[in-house]
């Protein structure tokens, strides 16, 4: 069986490598915010806590933190809404103009992000809105927004439509089908798309660097505003928020919704 | 039958006052609208893009007039005719559109047999540590992931280091091409793995032993029978590196050191840097109107593999 020995080699000689480059830069940043130094070194000049410490007392990286987790929420919250009584609009209903509909509901991927970004920036600024911090989060809705639409008309797709004209035929009414049928049924969609866009917002870097001024910068773009100048290690301390967000956005995925989901074919 | 209706619980008197509300402002008659009015928000927010690129249009079209630094009132083609002739913004569009294909090439190599020994291992264990190995990265964010790359590529970086302690010349590895590529593929791998693994699902497995048992050997059944099926995911997969890798702005600002500017950074400059609203907008305009002929034209070529609209509804 020298075939299948060369294949498993080749295949995992691959895999690897892939892995290698997913997990490097994850790896080296969270070992570079335990070291004791002054400086990001290798090998690391021992271990301490103190960048956690100072991060802990900085309050220009704690408020751009929270100003980060306020724009995710926003976002999530106008999302949530939106995205769901689109997605099982589209899902549920022979909609004229289905075609026109879905491409311009999907103008968010095909619109290049430097572009929605400045486009909204030129907009918020007409609006006189540039230099607040809601409008950010109402921009990260709207790129991501096809992300929320899909995870919900996908949950959508695969309910029954039998089971609401049932539900109408014991007595319901439109609203009662809607919230005891219908809406049950999308949950695991809006639960891992409200999940992506708020995790998304949260480390969203580009339209933020357009939308916010100097007083409101989001953490990606202090983290970003930083590495121009000196890489100390409380970047790294800080950057380890966002691997933990991360991780525990990727266990409540999995545990909700379950990570295969993402391999089933359509 | 007064008490029998107080015995009604609270949520099914709410339930019904809903009910007689939504049915007096909304009449069975006006039904058809009903998708309508649950899309309307969705359209609402996608349409401030629309707005977006109006506006973009708009500004593409005056000048900047350098005394005053205003816009000019009247429209003119003078920034189109500046971005299509000035040598600058030729260079930086052949930078990215080379890197992109680049990018996308040795991004779909080695996301295809991670996608497939993803959907092929028989051990669950394996497939989600895959999987978490692929979600934690995209989850976690492109600034974060450059910074780990400065961290380990830079001059005095773990690579260097780690060559000092064996007697090789600090090697200069970053802000150059290939940092900004290597960047770019390493941000572009769960794109490309996830949008590649449903159309693998789909491949049955008996196709494979059916093709290993006729004798043709690993390699020939990979030429002939999976990667020809995986087609639609990778084209797919395909459309989506190359689409956003194009358009990148974070992976050559960090990583390029300001020397490697894709064509985003060239927007982002007359934007901040020079203030030229309008040679801004206009090669927004164009990078929009380039990454959206790139799309046309690999759909028309090959299909639109994964994306197709289609599929999305059962």
């Amino acid at each position: 069986m020298t075939g299948a020995l060369s294949k498993k080699i080749v295949l995992w000689a691959f895999v690897i490598t892939v892995l290698v480059m997913l997990s490097a830069p994850t790896i080296v940043v969270l070992g570079a915010s335990f070291t004791a130094g002054n400086m990001i070194t290798f090998p690391p000049e021992g271990l301490s806590l103190k960048w956690y410490a100072r991060i802990a007392g900085a309050s220009d990286l704690r408020d751009a933190f929270l100003r980060s987790l306020y724009v995710a929420t926003i976002c999530t919250l106008i999302a949530v809404p939106a995205g769901t009584l689109a997605g099982i609009a589209l899902a549920k209903y022979a909609v004229r103009f289905q075609k026109t509909v879905q491409i311009y509901l999907l103008l968010p991927f095909t619109i290049p992000l430097i572009g929605s970004g400045i486009g909204l920036m030129l907009v918020l600024g007409e609006a006189r809105l540039l230099g607040q911090l809601w409008p950010v989060g109402v921009a990260c809705c709207v790129i991501n927004l096809p992300f929320m639409i899909w995870a919900v008309s996908a949950s959508a797709a695969s309910l029954d439509p039998d089971l609401e004209l049932a539900a109408a035929n014991c007595g319901a009414p439109p609203l009662s089908t809607f919230f005891h049928v219908t809406l049950p049924a999308v949950v695991p969609g809006v639960i891992s798309g409200s999940l992506l866009m708020f995790i998304l917002a949260l480390n969203e870097f580009l339209v933020s660097l357009l939308l916010v001024d100097a007083r409101i910068v989001t953490l990606p773009v202090l983290i970003y505003n930083s590495i121009r100048s000196i890489i100390t290690p409380d970047l790294a301390a800080i950057s380890v928020v966002f691997i933990a967000c991360a991780a525990a956005a990727v266990f409540l995925l999995d545990r909700l919704v379950g990570l295969d989901i993402f391999l089933k074919s359509k | 039958m007064r008490a029998a209706r107080t015995a009604y619980p609270l949520t099914w008197r709410i339930m019904d006052a809903l009910e007689a509300f939504a049915a007096a402002v909304w009449p069975a008659r006006f039904d058809r609208a009903i998708p309508w009015l649950m899309l309307a928000p969705a359209l609402l927010l996608v349409g401030l893009l629309v707005l977006g690129l109006i506006q973009i249009a708009d500004t593409s079209l005056r000048t900047l007039d350098t005394s005053t630094f205003l816009m000019s009132e009247e429209y003119t083609l003078a920034n189109y005719n500046r971005a299509l002739t000035e040598s600058l913004f030729a260079t930086v569009a052949m930078r990215s559109l080379v890197g992109s294909l680049i990018v996308t090439v040795i991004t779909l190599i080695l996301a295809f047999p991670y996608a497939y020994m993803m959907v092929r291992t028989s051990s669950a264990i394996l497939r989600k540590l895959l999987l978490i190995a692929l979600f934690l990265p995209f989850f976690i964010g492109q600034v974060v992931r450059a910074y780990g790359w400065l961290i380990i590529l830079g001059n005095q970086g773990i690579v260097n280091e780690a060559f000092g302690l064996i007697g090789i010349e600090p090697l200069r590895l970053l802000y150059n091409y290939p940092a900004v590529l290597f960047g770019l593929v390493q941000y572009m791998l769960p794109f490309a793995v996830l949008m590649a693994a449903p159309a693998l699902t789909a491949i049955s497995e008996e196709l494979e032993l059916a093709a290993g048992s006729l004798g043709a050997d690993w390699v020939r059944t990979f030429a002939y029978i999976v990667l020809p099926l995986a087609r639609p995911g990778l084209i797919g997969a395909g459309i989506v590196v190359l689409t956003l890798s194009l358009t990148d702005f974070a992976m050559p600002a960090i990583l390029g050191g300001g020397s490697q500017d894709f064509i985003a950074n060239a927007i982002y400059d007359q934007f901040f840097r020079t203030s030229d609203q309008g040679l801004g907008s206009t090669l927004a305009l164009l990078l929009v109107a380039i990454g959206s002929l790139l799309v046309g034209l690999l759909f028309t070529l090959f299909g639109a593999g994964t994306l197709a609209m289609n599929k999305v509804r059962r």
